[in-house]
C-alpha cells in the first residue's frame, strides 16, 4: 500500500531518495502532495497564472522606469525632475502591502461610485465568460495587481537610469556627437543611452527572482492562485514535494535572470564580443 | 550651546582666525548632515516615533492585548483615538506597541547584521593580503558567502518561524543569521583596497595581531560605509518583518507589529478603513524617515558624494 507512494519504511532511505530523485530527473514527476494530488498538475497551471501577472508588471515597470529616467535626466533640477524624483522616493519606500491594499481600496471605491464591477479585487479570472469577453475579463482582473507591482518596482529603475544617464550626458563622446550635428535628443538617444542602459538591464534581469518574492504578497492579497500563493499553501500544509518544486522554480528564475543579464550585456555592449 | 555657536558662526560667515580650534571630524559630519533638510526631518520623525512607542501606551487607558467589548470595530473617537479592531482591541495602543516592535526588530537586527558582516567582510579581504595560503583562504570564505547567498532564505526563515511560532526574539535571530551575507560581500569589495594600504602592511610587520589589525585599522576605515549600510538595513528589516508578519509567519497574536495590523486590516479594508490607513501611514513614515536619514548620512560621511556641497 505504501510502496507505490514511496513511503514504505522497510525500503532503505537512500533508495527511496533515489526513487524520488529519478522520478524528477527522468520522468519529470515532482511527486504527490499530502492529499494525493499531483504537484505537476498544480505547478503547470500556476506558472501561467504567475507569468501573466509578473511578465506584464515587469515590462510596464521597466518601460515606465527607463522613460522616466531619460525624461528627468534631460531636465535635471527642473520642476518635472523634482516632482518625479519625489514620487519615486515615495514609491521606493512604500511597502508592497501598503501599495497593494491602497490600490484595492481605490479600486473598491471606484466600483462603488460607478455601481458596477470595473475592477476585480480577487482572483485571476471569472468562470462564466466566453469569447472576446474573456480577454476583457482578464484585463479587469489584471489591472489592480499589476498597478500595485508597478508602483513598487518602477522607482528603482527610474532612479538608476537617471543617475547613470547624468553621468554620461556630459561625457566627451556625447559632446562630439552634438558637434557632428546631432540634435540633443538624438545624441542622448543614440550615444548616451547606449552606454547607460547596460547596468539598468543587468539590474532588471537580476530583479526577476525578487519580483517573484514580491508576488507572494501580491498574490496573497489579490487571491491569485500563482506560484507565490502556492508556496504559502505548501508551507502551511507541510507539503514537502510542492515546496521542493516551488524552490526549484525560484532557483530556475534566478538562473534565468543571470543568463538574461549576460545576454543583455552582449547585445547592448559593443565592447563585449562572443564567438 | 554648541549648536547656537554653530548657527551664529555660519550666519555671520566671518573668516575663522588661524588661532581658533580646528573643525573636528564629528562637527564636520554634523554640519554636512544638517545641510540635508530632509535628513534632519527624518531624524525628528524617528525621534518622535520612539517617543510615541515609549509613552504612547501610558497615554491611553487601553492595553494593546485587552479588548473593549463595548466598542467593537468603532471608528476613531474621543475614547479610542485611532478606533478599535472588530475584536475590540484599541488601535492606538496596538499601533504604539507595533511601532516599538518594528523599531526594536529593525535596529537590533541591523546593528547585529552589520557587525557580523563587517567582521567577516574585512577578515575575508585581509586574508587576501597574507600570501598564497591566505588568498586560498579568501577564495574559500568567498565561496561560503556566495553559497549562503543563494540559499532561499525566505523559505527557511518562514519554515523556522512557523515551527517555533511567533516570538520576536527568534525573528531577530533568524533575520540576522540569514541577513549578513549580502552586506559582507559589499564590505569585502571595499575592504580590498584598504588591505593594500601602507598602514595595514606596516602594522603587520610591526607584529600587531590579525584581530587587532581588523578591528583597529580596517573596520574604522570603512566606518562611514558601515553606518550607511546599517541605516539602510533598518529599513530593509522593517520591510521584511512586515512581510513576514503580514503573511502570518512573523510576530503572532497576542503580540502585535505593524505587519499583523496590516494583515488584520485586509478583510475589513472598506468597512473599517482606519484599520488600514493608520498602520500603513506609520509604516511609511518609518521607511521614508530612515531613507532620508541614510541619504543625509551619505552626504555627511562620503567625501566623494557630490550632494555634499562645500564643507
Amino acid at each position: 500500500m505504501l510502496r507505490p507512494l514511496n513511503l514504505d519504511f522497510t525500503v532503505p532511505l537512500a533508495k527511496r531518495w533515489w526513487i524520488w530523485l529519478s522520478n524528477i530527473l527522468f520522468h519529470w514527476n515532482w511527486g504527490l502532495n499530502p492529499t494525493g494530488g499531483s504537484v505537476n498538475e498544480q505547478i503547470s497551471y500556476r506558472i501561467w497564472v504567475s507569468a501573466e501577472l509578473l511578465l506584464g508588471a515587469t515590462i510596464i515597470a521597466t518601460v515606465v522606469g527607463i522613460s522616466l529616467g531619460i525624461y528627468t535626466a534631460s531636465r535635471q533640477y527642473k520642476l518635472a525632475d523634482r516632482i518625479w524624483q519625489g514620487i519615486s522616493v515615495f514609491a521606493l519606500n512604500t511597502h508592497i502591502v501598503v501599495a497593494a491594499l491602497l490600490v484595492v481600496y481605490i479600486g473598491i471605491s471606484i466600483n462603488r461610485a460607478l455601481n458596477t464591477t470595473v475592477f476585480y479585487v480577487t482572483g485571476s479570472s471569472s468562470f462564466d465568460v466566453h469569447g472576446i469577453w474573456k480577454f476583457i475579463d482578464a484585463l479587469q482582473h489584471l489591472f489592480l495587481p499589476t498597478v500595485s507591482l508597478v508602483i513598487v518596482s518602477f522607482a528603482g529603475t527610474h532612479m538608476l537610469q537617471r543617475s547613470l544617464l547624468l553621468d554620461n550626458i556630459n561625457a566627451d563622446y556625447v559632446r562630439t556627437a552634438r558637434a557632428k550635428g546631432l540634435t540633443r535628443h538624438q545624441a542622448i538617444r543614440k550615444h548616451a543611452m547606449r552606454t547607460s542602459i547596460i547596468p539598468v538591464a543587468t539590474q532588471i534581469a537580476f530583479s526577476i527572482p525578487g519580483i517573484f518574492g514580491g508576488a507572494v504578497l501580491t498574490e496573497t492579497i489579490f487571491g491569485w492562485n500563482g506560484m507565490g500563493r502556492y508556496m504559502m499553501e505548501t508551507l502551511q500544509k507541510n507539503d514537502i514535494h510542492g515546496l521542493v518544486a516551488v524552490s526549484a522554480f525560484g532557483a530556475l528564475m534566478t538562473a534565468i535572470g543571470a543568463i538574461l543579464a549576460d545576454i543583455f550585456v552582449v547585445v547592448l555592449d559593443p565592447r563585449v564580443r562572443v564567438n | 550651546m554648541t549648536m547656537q555657536n554653530e548657527v551664529s558662526e555660519e550666519k555671520v560667515a566671518v573668516p575663522v582666525p588661524p588661532s581658533k580650534k580646528r573643525t573636528s571630524m564629528m562637527r564636520l559630519y554634523y554640519r554636512r548632515f544638517r545641510r540635508n533638510k530632509l535628513a534632519v526631518f527624518g531624524v525628528f520623525i524617528i525621534f518622535g516615533l520612539v517617543v510615541f512607542s515609549v509613552f504612547g501606551p501610558m497615554m491611553t487607558e487601553w492595553n494593546y492585548a485587552d479588548p473593549d467589548f463595548t466598542a467593537l470595530g468603532a471608528p476613531p473617537n474621543g475614547s479610542h483615538w485611532f478606533g478599535t479592531q472588530k475584536s475590540g482591541h484599541d488601535l492606538f495602543a496596538q499601533v504604539s506597541h507595533g511601532v516599538g516592535r518594528s523599531l526594536i526588530i529593525g535596529f537590533t537586527t541591523s546593528i547585529l547584521t552589520t557587525l557580523i558582516a563587517a567582521m567577516v567582510g574585512t577578515a575575508t579581504a585581509y586574508f587576501g593580503a597574507l600570501g598564497p595560503a591566505g588568498r586560498r583562504m579568501e577564495k574559500v570564505m568567498l565561496g561560503i558567502i556566495n553559497f549562503l547567498l543563494i540559499i532561499p532564505s525566505f523559505l527557511i526563515i518562514a519554515l523556522v518561524i512557523k515551527g517555533y511560532g511567533g516570538s520576536w526574539q527568534l525573528l531577530i535571530l533568524v533575520l540576522v543569521i540569514f541577513g549578513w551575507m549580502g552586506a559582507a560581500r559589499v564590505i569585502w569589495s571595499l575592504a580590498m583596497s584598504i588591505r593594500e594600504r601602507e598602514f595595514v602592511t606596516a602594522a603587520r610587520y610591526m607584529g600587531v595581531s590579525s584581530g587587532k589589525i581588523l578591528w583597529r585599522h580596517m573596520v574604522p576605515n570603512i566606518g562611514s560605509l558601515l553606518v550607511i549600510q546599517m541605516t539602510l538595513g533598518v529599513q530593509a528589516t522593517v520591510m521584511a518583518e512586515t512581510s513576514f508578519s503580514f503573511l502570518g509567519l512573523g510576530v503572532k497574536a497576542p503580540d502585535v507589529s505593524l505587519g499583523t495590523l496590516l494583515g488584520g486590516a485586509q478583510d475589513v479594508l472598506y468597512s473599517a478603513p482606519w484599520l488600514f490607513f493608520i498602520p500603513a501611514g506609520f509604516l511609511t513614515l518609518i521607511t521614508l524617515a530612515v531613507a532620508f536619514i541614510a541619504d543625509g548620512l551619505r552626504d555627511a560621511l562620503d567625501p566623494n558624494s557630490s550632494a555634499g556641497g562645500r564643507a
